[in-house]
C-alpha cells in the first residue's frame, strides 16, 4: 500500500515536473538569501553551482533515469534521422531478420500452441491403435461404436470418415465428411445459416438425409446464397437436404479432421454409398476417433480403461484386435499434435530462423562498426567537454535499441503481412488470423533486446572507450556472417538441386497416355468374388474399345500414396513400396522386365523387385530364386519406378501378384493409344453401365504428375529466394565493412597511390584482412551443414544431403559476390584524388 | 570546533532524514529553518547544506513523512514549510527507538569490554 502511494507520488511529480522544479529552485534561492542575510557570505562560495545542487535535488524524485532515457531517445532520433540512407538500410537488413522469425513463430504458435477454437479444447483428445509392431490412426466403426457405448472416462465420442460423393446434375465430385452427429455439438460450434448437424434428428434413417455445407464450398458453389437452406439436393443420385451452413473459419478438428465440401451424419453413409459395409465391418479401419475426456478424467485413467475395454473387445473379434493392442490418446485441442518427429522439422525451421537473424544482426553490427568511424569525432569532443563515458555508452546503446525497434517494428508488418499472403494463397487454415498475439509480441520484444545487444554493444563499447580500432571485431562479424550465410545458400541450393532431381527425373515410368479408375469396389461392399466378376467384365469391355492400348490392374495405382513396409527383410531393415498387380501392369505403365519373368496366372509367391531394392539385398549376384522375407521368391526384376514414393529418397518398389482377396480393393490403370484426356466420361460410363451404383474416381496420371509438380516448384522457389536473400544480405555485409577499413585507411592508400605504388598491392593489403574470416566462415558453414546432414536427409529427395554439386555451387556463388562487394569500395579508393585525401586528414 | 565541511556523506543517510523528521516534529518548519534549527540544536556543531538538505527533503516528500505548503517568511517572501505527517510521526518514533536501541547496546559494549 505504502508502495503504491509512493509510486504514484513519484508519478504525479514526474508529470509535474516543469513547476517542481521551479519551485525547488525558489526555494534554494531563498534558502541562499537568508544564508547571505545572516552574515555568512562564503556560502554562496561553498554551495557550489545552484543548477547542480537543484539537479542533486531532483534526483530524490527518483525519475531522472526516465528523463535521460528521453533525452537520449531524441538524440538518437536525430542522429538516426540525419542519416537516412543507413538508418533505411539498417532498418531493412533488421526488418527481414526479424520478419523472418515473427512469420515463422506466428505460424508455430498456431500450428502447435494455440488452442483450436472450439468448445473446452483441453479435454479433447484422439484415440489411435497401436501395438508393439503395428500402428494406425483410425478403427473400425463398431469398434468406436463400442467405445463410446462403454468406456465412462470418456464423454464422448466423436468419429469422422472421409469419402467423395457426386453431386448432380453436372457429376461435380465433392469431398465429403462423414462424422457422428455429435461432432458439431461437442465443438460448441453454431451454424452460419440453417441448423448443423444434431444427434436428435440426424442419426436415424431419414428419407432424404441432412446435409451441412461447408463454408467455401457454399460460397464459391452456391455464390453464398442462404437461401440454400432446405433444398433438395442428389448426392451419388439420392435425395438429401441441405439444411444449413459450417460456420466461417470452423477450425474442425485441426489438420487431422481435414476441410471438406459437405459434412453429413456417419449413420448415413450406406444410404449414399449403395453396398457400404463401414459401418458394420468390424475388421476394417475406417473411422478416425476423438473423444472427449470426462470431468476430472486424465488421459492415463481413460487409456486405463479403453485397454480393459480392448481385452474385453479381443474376446469377441479374436481376429480383429492385434497382440498387445493399447489405444494410445493424444491431445486434440491443437491445429496439430507436437510429437517427437515434428518437434525436429520445428527445430530445424527454429534454426533457420536464428541463423537468418544472426546474420543480420552480424551484418548490422559491420554496418555500425563503419558508423562508428565517422561519429569517433563527435564522441571524442564529447568526452573532451567532459561526457560522462558511461553515459556516452548508454546512449549509443539506446541509439541500437531505437533502430532495433524500429526494425522489428518493420519485421512484424513484414511478418504479419507475408503470413497473411501466405494464408489467403492456401486457403487453410481458415480459423486462423495473421494478427499478432500477445505471445508473438514478447517473442518479438526479446529478440529486439537480444539483436540490439547483440550489434549494438560493441561498436557501443569501442565508441565510448575510445579505443583504437580493433581489427579482431570485424573479423568476427565477417566470419560469423559469412558462416550463417553459407549455411543457408548450401541449403537453399540442396533443396533447388533436390527439386529439380523429382521434376526433372525420370520416374521410372509412362504416365503421359495413361489413366487410372478407382471404381470403389470395397467401399460399395463388393466381395472379393463380386469383385473379380465385375472387374473381369470390365476389362473385357474395355480391351474391345478402341483408343485403349493395354488394361491392367493394380492395387495402388501411381500417385495415390501406396503402401509403406517398413520391416527387416533378410536380415536389413529395408523401406519398400508393395504394390499388388497383374502381369498386364508392367506393360501398361512402361515398366521394364530386366530380368526373370512378368507374373503369370496363377502365381502366388512370386516376387519382384525393383532394380535398386536386388542391388542393395544381393549385390553382385543374381536375385533370381531367391527367397524374399518369410515366403516370396524373387521370379524377376524390373525398373526403378518411383511410382508412389517419387519423393522419397529411399524408394524401393516390390511387386506382388494381386490374389483373389485383393480384388475389391483394385483399380484399373489404361494407357491410351492417343492423348487420353477425351476418354474420361466414355470409361465412367462403360464402368457404371456395369453396376450404376458406383461412382468411379477417373484420374489423369500427368494431371495429378504436374500438380504434384506444382507445389514442389513452390518450395523450391520460395527456398531459392531464401539463398537470395541470404547471398545479398552477406554481399551488402562485407560491402559495409570493406568500405570501412577502405575509408579508415584513406591517408595510406592516398600515399601509396602518391608514391607510384602498385594497385593491385594496395587492393592485396587492403584485403588481406579479410581472407582468413572468410575462409574460416565457409569452412564452417559447409561444416555445420554437413553435420546436420543427418537432418536435412530427411527433407530432401532424389539427392544426397551430402550432394557436391549443391555445396560448390553455393560456395562459388557467395565467393563471387564477396570478391565483387569487396571490390567495389576498394575501387573507388584507387580513383581517389590523392592531394584531396590528404589534405582532407 | 564547528564542522563546517561535512562531507556529503558524513552523516549516515538516514540521520539526516532523522535529524529533520525530528525538528518538524515540533511543528512545520521551511528549508532555511530547518538548517537553522538543527544548527542552532547541535550546539553549532552540526551544519545541513544545501547539497544534501533539499535531496533529503525531497525524499521525505516522496516517502509521504511530510507534507509542503506554501506561506509567508519573515522575511516576508513566497516560501515552502514543511509539516510532518501521520506517516512521519510513525517513522520518526520508529527510527528514534531504533537509535536508541542502538546507541544503548554500544555504549553497554564500550562500558563493559
Amino acid at each position: 500500500m505504502r508502495k503504491i502511494k509512493e509510486f504514484l507520488r513519484t508519478l504525479r511529480y514526474f508529470l509535474d515536473r516543469e513547476r517542481r522544479s521551479r519551485e525547488l529552485e525558489d526555494e534554494m534561492a531563498f534558502h541562499r538569501e537568508m544564508a547571505e542575510r545572516a552574515g555568512r557570505p562564503e556560502a554562496r562560495r561553498r554551495f557550489g553551482s545552484p543548477v547542480r545542487l537543484q539537479e542533486q535535488a531532483r534526483e530524490a524524485w527518483g525519475w531522472t533515469w526516465i528523463d535521460r532515457l528521453m533525452q537520449d531517445l531524441h538524440y538518437a532520433a536525430r542522429m538516426l534521422a540525419r542519416s537516412p540512407g543507413f538508418t533505411v538500410a539498417a532498418v531493412l537488413v533488421l526488418a527481414l531478420g526479424m520478419g523472418t522469425n515473427v512469420f515463422m513463430f506466428t505460424a508455430m504458435d498456431w500450428a502447435f500452441f494455440k488452442y483450436l477454437p472450439v468448445r473446452d479444447p483441453d479435454s479433447l483428445v484422439r484415440l489411435l491403435r497401436q501395438a508393439p509392431d503395428n500402428y494406425a490412426g483410425v478403427m473400425s466403426y463398431p469398434t468406436a461404436a463400442y467405445y463410446r457405448e462403454h468406456a465412462k472416462s470418456l464423454s464422448a465420442v466423436m468419429t469422422l470418415m472421409s469419402g467423395r460423393l457426386e453431386l448432380a446434375p453436372d457429376a461435380k465430385v465433392l469431398s465429403a465428411n462423414y462424422v457422428s452427429a455429435n461432432y458439431f455439438k461437442e465443438l460448441g460450434a453454431s451454424a452460419a445459416y440453417g441448423r448443423l448437424l444434431d444427434p436428435a434428428l440426424d442419426e436415424a434413417q431419414s428419407e432424404s438425409p441432412a446435409v451441412v455445407l461447408g463454408f467455401e464450398f457454399w460460397r464459391r458453389y452456391f455464390n453464398a446464397d442462404p437461401a440454400v437452406v432446405g433444398r433438395r439436393i442428389l448426392l451419388n443420385r439420392q435425395p438429401a437436404t441441405i439444411v444449413g451452413v459450417e460456420p466461417h473459419g470452423f477450425p474442425g478438428l485441426g489438420s487431422q479432421g481435414d476441410a471438406a465440401d459437405i459434412w453429413l451424419s456417419i449413420t448415413q453413409q450406406p444410404y449414399f454409398v449403395a453396398g457400404s459395409k463401414a459401418l458394420t465391418d468390424t475388421s476394417a479401419g475406417t473411422v478416425a476417433v476423438w473423444a472427449r475426456l470426462a470431468p476430472g478424467v486424465t488421459a492415463q485413467m481413460a487409456e486405463q480403461e479403453l485397454l480393459s475395454l480392448t481385452n474385453v473387445r479381443r474376446t469377441l473379434y479374436p481376429k480383429d484386435i492385434w497382440k498387445g493392442e493399447i489405444i494410445r490418446t493424444e491431445p486434440a485441442g491443437h491445429e496439430n499434435v507436437l510429437d517427437a518427429g515434428t518437434m525436429r522439422g520445428v527445430s530445424i525451421i527454429s534454426a533457420l530462423g536464428i541463423l537468418i537473424l544472426l546474420m543480420t544482426c552480424a551484418n548490422l553490427g559491420g554496418l555500425l562498426l563503419a558508423r562508428s568511424v565517422a561519429r569517433e569525432h563527435e564522441v571524442a569532443i564529447r568526452i573532451a567537454i567532459g561526457a560522462n563515458r558511461r553515459r556516452i555508452f548508454r546512449q549509443l546503446f539506446t541509439e541500437s535499441l531505437l533502430l532495433a525497434l524500429l526494425g522489428s517494428a518493420a519485421g512484424l508488418a513484414l511478418g504479419c503481412a507475408s503470413l497473411k499472403a501466405c494464408l489467403l494463397y492456401f486457403g487453410r487454415p481458415t480459423w486462423v488470423s495473421a494478427a499478432p498475439d500477445w505471445r508473438v509480441c514478447v517473442f518479438l520484444l526479446v529478440m529486439t533486446f537480444v539483436a540490439a545487444i547483440f550489434f549494438g554493444l560493441a561498436p557501443a563499447l569501442q565508441l565510448a572507450r575510445q579505443q583504437q580500432k580493433k581489427t579482431r571485431a570485424r573479423q568476427i562479424l565477417i566470419a560469423v556472417q559469412v558462416a550463417a550465410s553459407c549455411l543457408l545458400v548450401i541449403i537453399s541450393s540442396l533443396f533447388v538441386r533436390s527439386a529439380q532431381h523429382v521434376l526433372y527425373t525420370d520416374p521410372g515410368f509412362g504416365y503421359e497416355q495413361v489413366l487410372s479408375i478407382n471404381p470403389g469396389l470395397g467401399e460399395h461392399g463388393y466381395t472379393p468374388a463380386a469383385a473379380q466378376a465385375y472387374l473381369d467384365k470390365v476389362e473385357r469391355r474395355l480391351r474391345a474399345t478402341s483408343g485403349l492400348a493395354s488394361v491392367s490392374l493394380v492395387k495402388y495405382p501411381p500417385f495415390s500414396g501406396g503402401w509403406i513396409e517398413n520391416t527387416e527383410v533378410n536380415g536389413q531393415r529395408l523401406h519398400t513400396y508393395r504394390n499388388w498387380v497383374d502381369s498386364e501392369f508392367f506393360r501398361t505403365i512402361d515398366i521394364p522386365v530386366l530380368l526373370g519373368r512378368n507374373f503369370i496366372p496363377g502365381d502366388k509367391n512370386a516376387v519382384i523387385v525393383c532394380e535398386a531394392l536386388a542391388h542393395k539385398l544381393w549385390p553382385g549376384e543374381n536375385p533370381l530364386g531367391k527367397m524374399y522375407g518369410d515366403k516370396g521368391i524373387v521370379v524377376g526384376v524390373v525398373g526403378n519406378a518411383s511410382i508412389n514414393g517419387a519423393r522419397d529418397v529411399d524408394a524401393l518398389e516390390f511387386y506382388s501378384p494381386a490374389q483373389l482377396e485383393d480384388m475389391s480393393e483394385m483399380s484399373i490403370v489404361l494407357k491410351s493409344n492417343g492423348a487420353p484426356d477425351g476418354l474420361v466420361p466414355m470409361l465412367k460410363s462403360t464402368v457404371q453401365s456395369l453396376d450404376p451404383k458406383l461412382f468411379p474416381e477417373i484420374r489423369l496420371l500427368k494431371s495429378t504428375f504436374h500438380e504434384n509438380s506444382l507445389e514442389l516448384e513452390q518450395v523450391a522457389l520460395l527456398m531459392s529466394l531464401m539463398g537470395v536473400a541470404a547471398t545479398l544480405l552477406a554481399g551488402l555485409g562485407i560491402l559495409g565493412l570493406v568500405a570501412y577499413s577502405v575509408s579508415q585507411r584513406t591517408k595510406e592508400i592516398a600515399i601509396r597511390l602518391a608514391l607510384g605504388s602498385p594497385k593491385i598491392q594496395i587492393v592485396v593489403s587492403v584485403l588481406r584482412q579479410f581472407a582468413w574470416p572468410v575462409c574460416l566462415g565457409v569452412i564452417a558453414g559447409a561444416a555445420a551443414t554437413a553435420a546436420s546432414s543427418q537432418v536435412l536427409r530427411l527433407m530432401l529427395f532424389g539427392i544426397s544431403a551430402l550432394d557436391p554439386l549443391s555445396y560448390v555451387t553455393a560456395v562459388g556463388l557467395l565467393l563471387g559476390v564477396f570478391i565483387l562487394a569487396a571490390l567495389l569500395p576498394v575501387r573507388r579508393a584507387l580513383r581517389l584524388d590523392v592531394a584531396r585525401a590528404l589534405h582532407q586528414e | 570546533m564547528p564542522m563546517n565541511s561535512m562531507p556529503k556523506s558524513g552523516m549516515p543517510s538516514g540521520a539526516l532524514a532523522m535529524l529533520i523528521l525530528r525538528v518538524l516534529n515540533s511543528g512545520p518548519l521551511h528549508g532555511y529553518a530547518i538548517a537553522q534549527r538543527i544548527h542552532v540544536l547541535s550546539s553549532e556543531v552540526l551544519e545541513v547544506e544545501e547539497g544534501s538538505l533539499y535531496p533529503a527533503l525531497q525524499k521525505i516528500l516522496l516517502k509521504g513523512w511530510a507534507s509542503a505548503e506554501w506561506g509567508i517568511s519573515e522575511t516576508n517572501r513566497k516560501v515552502r514549510f514543511y509539516r510532518l505527517t501521520a506517516d512521519g510521526k510513525k517513522q520518526l518514533d520508529a527510527e528514534l527507538e531504533d537509535y536508541d536501541r542502538v546507541t544503548q547496546a554500544i555504549q553497554t559494549v564500550l562500558r563493559t569490554a
